[in-house]
């Protein structure tokens, strides 16, 4: 065996605290290593040949590379040792920059390090063996999760690829919070009028399969091959019968079941069909309000509908669907004001967040536009925007900032003045981020021709005063504090991840961080992929971020997922777990742990009962062989002898 | 414990199974010995006493496909139920016979109280044992002689059974003080646990005895002990290898051991393996609020996939 390694300078990056030389030199006296050389960039074009001419040269079979992240360069240098005629697997990384360069500025320390690590890269070469990938058929249907303004974008543009698009909504229909909003910012177009076109082609799509008010309920299988259950929850009316005529929503007798849609700005029937744009326009019961669920009686609906669609006794119904690729664009949710106590949300009707507000001042909301108190439904003269709440605030948990917060009370400032002439709209801020194509114009328009009083500082507390509610707060810039007599106050309550957004990334395997946020790839070059092959994330359920952004990466996801589903087969990573079968005793123990069901119950030709792997299922998440008893199940590339001449490698040095 | 209400009561099984498994008296009057029964005459050999201290439900996994009865104290059917939880065998393959027990007798100890000399004859009253050899008689309380999972014992009565035999007993002492041995040894210093082990280890022999014996080991022959791929440990004899091997052992039986004591009762060099078995046992009860062996509906922690632990914080599900 014939081990060659290949040390990098990373420009400074590992050569300023790691002596290289001296790496290469204590290499070439570990058994087994033929070659070892120092080279300033490793993974550039001379580098890479480098390694190929001294495979040829010194009929090296065995390859170690030290210099960064496996993450960075491993399939680089995985295909230069293939270029020179190696299995891609006789290939290890020794992580010297990450792990030793750049964590220290002890030199000796460094290189005892480095000379360490390269010396269990070599141990673990020794042991690798080759391996070979398989392919497999894709499935070129998509799964979009979410139907808001970014999965709708994502399905049209995969649906517009000539893909077939399941496209799962949650709510009773398409258009998600984009659809709630009056205006958009910067050009104070109405915000139907741009999304309505939109949902109109997800609806007449020939591609798109829509399930509107429909949840994930588990996803199994593999990139390319995904078998998805989706639960159809029930709507008690036929939506195969039902023409969204809205008679019923007219005649239903139970006047004051909650309206999602709205946010509860005010109440709506048990029977209804959310706003008159709806995709589909399908009207739907909400049982914890409808009389015939809670008193047994009433069946208005039922006799007043022409068509017969009504159902009470219908029941959630489980479909499956099998797609190959699967984008999650699941949006986002909104702090309970609740939580700001000092604000009184919740406590005083006068206090409202900015999405009832944006209720509010819709034409198609429930004031028809005409923006009332909640208290008294009297016109507002004095409102206060309350920006950053919750948001930037650690002891509330988002430590994050909600991204479009300041350019919508810009906007709804602009709105109230244009909606009552004689108002006077005050912002509390803390700064005004505004940096997209034609926003910071457009706050200063708020300010300057709107006559919106921006002023800088947190509020304090919000309390009542007679009919008014009182806005204590500091104004930092004259070093005072505040107090405005408000008639109505709004509250730009933080983004937060979608509520069940943790859940449905375990069910997809997908990470999320610690604000449930799902995590991408890379932050700068994989901005739309996930570490889980097969699943592209687009919108807010990665993090907040404004209308052009969700579109743009609604489009973006789109196109990996073309790209991807270009190709008629796809290559599995042999990097999976195998079992010895003359060793596995059939406890069945990796069956019951494998977190992704790739493991399943075999018999032999005798009666022995063994495991095996479902190859294009396995993670090679590694669970099973630390579950395996006797080491029957091993992990390739990562198995106990592999890793165990690693640690021998470390102790023995 | 009757030895006449059992060997009825296996009479009325053994019609319906292959094979009723009980104990009867071994080579000398101290030991007693699994007995295979097939036919009714097999059972009149059957006995019920102190001196039945094998877990006979060792032998049920090895019986797959068979119709098996198995006679079993309180200790010995958490094994079963382990069985169950792990779906190693299939409830309506096994008849088990449960028979309440108040104590067994530790053949160690009782050679030790006799100086080793031959035993002629032994008999039970109450809890006192009377031991006769050629040269004495001596009459000690049981619970002097019996193995430490007696005196502390929590399940005197099966805790799964189709037949059950003799009056059902009350546990001795509390469920708290099962392991304060644990916390006693464990108010030593490290260094000084780590001598003890070493120490203790390094008398093994390597026999496997308790390997084999051991219920729930189910990898048997294909032990990672003695296997080159992967390759775990050496034949070298010394304490690291030997201290490897047993904690492999105790570490494959975490969430699983059912502290039935057989690898202590088979063990030729007298060492205290279920000490290492009781403290992960004891780890389990705090993290996972799980004990092995009593429930069938339940799942053992180590047979599920759980994202969330509900005792172990790693991030949290909002």
């Amino acid at each position: 065996m014939k081990v060659g390694v290949f040390i990098c300078h990373c420009g400074n990056n590992i050569a300023g605290t790691v002596d290289v030389a001296r790496v290469a030199e204590e290499t070439r006296k570990i058994p087994g290593v033929a070659y070892a050389i120092n080279y300033m960039y490793t993974c550039s074009e001379p580098g890479q040949d480098q390694i190929k001419d001294a495979i040829k040269k010194y009929d090296l079979d065995r390859i170690v590379v030290a210099a960064c992240s496996p993450r960075m360069h491993e399939l680089t240098f995985r295909r230069t040792v293939e270029k020179a005629g190696l299995n891609r697997y006789y290939f290890e990384m020794a992580n010297i920059r990450e792990h030793c360069s750049w964590i220290g500025e002890d030199r000796e320390l460094n290189t005892n390090k480095a000379m360490e690590a390269v010396r269990a890269a070599v141990a673990k070469v020794m042991q690798d063996k080759p391996l070979y990938s398989s392919s497999f058929a894709v499935n070129k249907r998509v799964l979009v999760i979410g139907g808001g303004v970014a999965g709708m974008q994502a399905a049209l543009d995969c649906a517009d690829g000539g893909h077939e698009v399941v496209l799962v909504e949650k709510s009773p229909s398409v258009g998600g919070m984009m659809a709630r909003l009056d205006k958009t910012f910067p050009t104070i177009d109405c915000s139907i009028c741009i999304l309505g076109p939109k949902m109109v082609d997800v609806a007449q799509h020939d591609l798109i399969k829509l399930y509107a008010y429909s949840e994930v309920e588990e996803v199994k299988g593999y990139v390319g091959n995904y078998q998805i259950k989706i639960r159809k929850k029930a709507t008690y009316v036929d939506w195969t019968k039902c023409t969204g005529c809205g008679e019923c929503m007219e005649k239903c007798p139970s006047k004051d079941a909650y309206d999602s849609f709205n946010f509860g700005v005010a109440p709506t029937k048990a029977i209804n069909i959310p706003f008159p744009q709806a995709i589909p326009k399908k009207a739907k019961i909400d049982p914890t309000y409808c009389r015939q669920f809670t008193k047994g009686k009433c069946g208005v609906c039922a006799k007043i509908c022409p068509t017969k669609a009504i159902n009470y006794e219908m029941e959630d119904e489980i479909v499956t669907e099998e797609v190959g690729a699967i984008v999650v664009a699941s949006g986002y949710g909104l702090l309970d004001i609740e939580k700001m106590g000092e604000y009184g949300g919740g406590r005083y009707p006068d206090v409202i967040t900015a999405i009832q507000y944006e209720r509010l001042l819709n034409a198609s909301g429930p004031t028809s536009g005409h923006i009332v108190r909640p208290s008294d439904h009297e016109e507002p003269k004095t409102v206060v925007f309350v920006s950053c709440c919750g948001s930037r605030d650690k002891s509330i948990g988002v430590p994050y900032c909600s991204n479009f917060c300041c350019m919508y009370i810009a906007k709804q400032a602009i709105l109230t003045k244009d909606h009552m002439p004689d108002s006077q709209s005050y912002v509390f801020y803390m700064d005004i981020r505004s940096p997209g194509k034609g926003y910071d114009e457009f706050t200063r328009r708020a300010q300057e021709e709107y006559g919106t009083k921006y002023i800088r500082g947190r509020v304090s507390r919000i309390f009542p005063k007679g009919k008014k509610m009182v806005v204590r707060g500091a104004d930092t810039l004259l070093g005072t504090t505040v107090e405005i007599e408000a008639d109505l106050v709004v509250l730009a309550n933080a983004v937060t991840a979608a509520p069940g957004a943790p859940q449905l990334a375990e069910k997809l395997h997908i990470s999320y961080d610690t604000n449930a946020f799902y995590v991408e790839s890379h932050p700068k070059l994989r901005p739309v992929e996930t570490n889980t092959s097969g699943v592209f994330l687009a919108g807010c359920a990665q993090g907040p971020k404004d209308i052009p952004a969700s579109v743009g990466q609604g489009s973006a996801a789109a196109a990996k997922v073309l790209s991807m589903l270009s190709k008629d087969f796809l290559e599995n990573d042999p990097a999976i777990a195998q079992v010895n079968q003359n060793a596995c005793v059939g406890c069945l123990k990796c069956v019951k742990t494998c977190p992704f069901q790739a493991i399943v119950e075999e018999e032999l030709r005798g009666g022995k009962v063994v495991a095996k792997v479902i190859q294009t299922v396995c993670a090679g998440c590694g669970v099973c062989t630390s579950t395996c008893p006797c080491g029957a199940i091993q992990l390739q590339h990562f198995t106990d002898n592999q890793l165990l001449a690693e640690v021998n490698a470390l102790c023995l040095s | 414990m009757n030895a006449q209400e059992l060997r009825k009561a296996a009479k009325e099984v053994l019609p319906s199974v292959d094979v009723v498994i009980g104990q009867r008296a071994g080579f000398d009057p101290l030991h007693a010995e699994p007995c295979f029964a097939t036919k009714p005459e097999d059972v009149d050999d059957f006995i019920a006493s102190p001196l039945c201290v094998h877990n006979l439900a060792s032998y049920l996994p090895s019986l797959k496909g068979k119709k098996v009865a198995v006679v079993v104290k309180g200790c010995d059917s958490r094994t079963v139920v382990q069985f169950l939880e792990e779906g190693l065998i299939k409830r309506e393959n096994v008849t088990v016979i449960g028979v309440p027990c108040s104590g067994i007798i530790s053949v160690k100890k009782v050679l030790e109280r006799v100086s080793h000399e031959p035993i002629q004859s032994i008999s039970f009253d109450n809890e006192t044992v009377t031991v006769k050899t050629n040269k004495r008689e001596e009459k000690i309380p049981l619970l002097e002689v019996a193995p430490g999972k007696c005196t502390t014992c929590q399940y005197p009565n099966p805790l799964i059974f189709d037949v059950l035999v003799g009056q059902k007993l009350e546990p001795r002492g509390s469920a708290e003080a099962v392991y304060d041995d644990i916390r006693e040894f464990e108010t030593k210093s490290l260094e000084e646990r780590k001598e003890y082990w070493e120490k203790t280890l390094g008398r093994c022999i390597r026999c496997y005895a308790c390997r084999n014996a051991c219920p729930l080991c189910v990898c048997q022959e294909s032990c990672i002990a003695e296997t080159r791929d992967p390759h775990w440990m050496s034949q070298k004899d010394d304490p690291k290898e030997k201290m490897t091997f047993h904690m492999i052992h105790a570490i494959h039986l975490a969430g699983r051991c059912t502290e039935c004591g057989e690898c202590e009762r088979v063990c030729p060099m007298d060492i205290p393996l279920g000490q290492l078995k009781k403290k992960i046992n004891m780890g389990m009860k705090e993290l996972y609020d799980y004990v092995p062996g009593i429930n069938p509906e339940e799942k053992p922690p180590m047979y599920v996939f759980k994202v969330e632990e509900d005792k172990i914080e790693e991030h949290e599900l909002s």
